[in-house]
């Protein structure tokens, strides 16, 4: 009786016992995160911190073509190839992280020490500027209106009343907010599905940077990008907000790969031709 | 006697009850030392922030989150019901259309199905525009149909056999006996797990966010997001939050209550 009896209270003791040791292994483990976080210890040279020994991740949101985006089940893209050259700069592999763009353009992802960067087709602005760091331009953008071919849409003015596909969290959602106040904005996700309901005629036209919507309409017959509106955005890659280590690095590669060549090269591979400027 | 045992039953039960409290009281503890209160109050509770989104989260978002879940659950009901008589034909070609639709839509993440849905079909039909609210009534409907389908199954499965063989031996044919015997009973049983699906289908609304929306459109959880953006502050979230429990928390009541009226037990005592 008396045995029967105290297994069952054993088994729990030894229940609790490990779950005391689980959850003080979780605080424990929450503790060492923050500490990386804020710049405490790490293995990389030249004193940058990185949130994962050995791997530069960067932030991004797939698919961006030519930007970023998969090919034969790797990531690649423009902004990959340059994350590269500051990742073998610093000795370590670039690791990138699909996330949801409205996450990188608002500071969460960087500030939260999930990534070290963000190289996402971003255009730096005085707003996201006071979240987070960004290096020196990289590329230059404009705004670009993508339609069916004989759509006869050529500006925003005609959107009056019709759908306008925006993608969440984008400069050309805020321009369309601004400069279409009459059309239907319709919040997409991503590019991907933006693309996708344009495609399909669920909206009727679909605005984001030229260089995506470019890449997207070559190898179409009925769309056309209509439109460019001359916002003379520039591309900047983000860092945490004080962490002058990295960007520095990455201000430094990117200087060196300009006046190296090497900048042209890629610009050539992922845009067919050289950077006019 | 006893006196070989070292604790009674009710101190040990005492004393791994205070374990158990001990336990808790300490992951409070350690959650609260490392939290940063600062930064949760200014990032959760932004009073202008908060007060910013109305009146437009309860005219807009909460409204659509009504609408849309009230859309796909009717829809599902209605398939529900048929998949569960199905699954109880004599035909055997139903029985597996059934049971294999179940199992299929009941494996899939209620995201893929919704852009399977809304962008599936008009890539595969070329031309044709989608009404949204028929693209989301049929997603959801279809993810919430499977388990409404099951829960109804085993609603007409427990209703007494000795109710169906009166009403035959009065001479009503299985068809009315079905309609007008079984199913009105079957419904009494299932309506609180129902509930529970009703629950499960209006988080899952959320997701009809992936099929792109105008702000007259937005959802809760867009809805959220989108402050989000605008104002860089998490307290959107709690908000949004909160206007779910608005909604769950009186079907939880709700459903609690049918439980006690008409669940297992109260059958009996009523017939």
């Amino acid at each position: 009786m008396i045995d029967r009896s105290r297994k069952p209270a054993a088994r729990l003791a030894r229940l609790v016992g490990l779950l005391a040791v689980a959850v003080l292994a979780a605080a424990g483990c929450g503790d060492d995160d923050a500490d990386t976080g804020s710049g405490g210890t790490s293995g990389a040279p030249a004193g940058v911190d990185l949130v994962k020994d050995g791997k530069l991740t960067n932030c991004t949101g797939l698919p961006y073509e030519p930007f970023e985006f998969e090919q034969g089940g790797k990531i690649v893209g423009f902004d990959v190839d340059l994350v590269d050259l500051v990742a073998k700069e610093l000795g370590v592999t670039q690791e990138v992280i699909d996330t949801p763009f409205d996450g990188i353009q608002s500071g969460a992802d960087l500030n939260s020490g999930k990534c070290d960067l963000a190289a996402a087709g971003m255009t730096i602005t005085d707003t996201r500027k006071q979240n987070f760091d960004f290096s020196d331009p990289y590329f230059d953008a404009t705004q670009a209106l993508v339609v069916k071919t004989g759509s006869g849409i050529s500006d925003l003015a005609q959107l009056k009343g019709k759908k306008l596909a925006v993608q969440n969290g984008t400069t050309g959602q805020e321009y369309a907010q601004q400069n279409a106040p009459d059309a239907e904005l319709v919040v997409f996700e991503d590019l991907g599905l933006l693309l996708t309901a344009v495609e399909t005629g669920q909206v009727d036209a679909g605005i984001n940077d030229n260089g995506v919507l470019y890449d997207w309409v070559k190898d179409k017959t009925d769309f056309e990008v209509s439109k460019e509106f001359n916002t003379g955005e520039q591309y900047g890659i983000g860092v945490r907000k004080g962490n002058t280590a990295l960007l520095d690095k990455i201000n430094s590669v990117l200087s060196t790969a300009k006046s190296s060549g090497e900048y042209d090269t890629i610009y050539e591979r992922w845009f067919g031709k050289k950077p006019s400027s | 006697m006893a006196t070989t045992r070292r604790l009674t039953r009710r101190q040990r039960a005492r004393l791994i009850r205070g374990a158990q409290y001990g336990i808790g009281a300490l992951v409070v503890l350690v959650l609260a030392l490392t939290a940063n209160w600062g930064r949760i109050r200014t990032a959760f509770f932004d009073v202008d922030v908060a007060r910013g989104m109305f009146p437009e989260v309860i005219t807009i978002a909460l409204k659509n989150t009504v609408i849309y879940t009230a859309l796909g659950f009717g829809f599902g009901l209605a398939l529900g019901l048929v998949l569960a008589l199905m699954r109880l034909s004599s035909v055997g070609v139903y029985r597996w259309l059934a049971r294999g639709y179940i199992e299929f839509f009941r494996g899939l993440p209620a995201l893929l199905v919704l852009i399977a849905v809304g962008y599936g079909i008009p890539t595969a039909f070329p031309g044709t525009i989608l009404n949204r609210n028929i693209a989301i009534m049929v997603a959801l409907g279809i993810v919430s149909s499977a388990y409404v389908g099951e829960v109804i199954r085993a609603g007409i499965q427990a209703v007494p056999r000795g109710q169906v063989e009166a009403a035959r031996s009065l001479g009503m044919s299985p068809t009315r006996t079905m309609i007008w015997i079984v199913i009105p009973q079957a419904f009494r049983i299932v309506l609180p797990p129902l509930t529970n699906d009703l629950i499960a289908l209006t988080k899952d609304s959320s997701l009809v966010l992936f099929l792109g929306a105008t702000q007259g459109q937005y959802e809760l959880t867009q809805f959220g997001r989108q402050e989000l953006n605008n104002a860089k502050s998490l307290t959107p979230v709690l908000i949004a939050g909160v206007c779910y429990l608005i909604i769950t928390i009186p079907l939880s009541g709700l459903s609690n209550r049918l439980e006690r009226r008409y669940g297992s037990g109260a059958m009996t005592r009523g017939a």
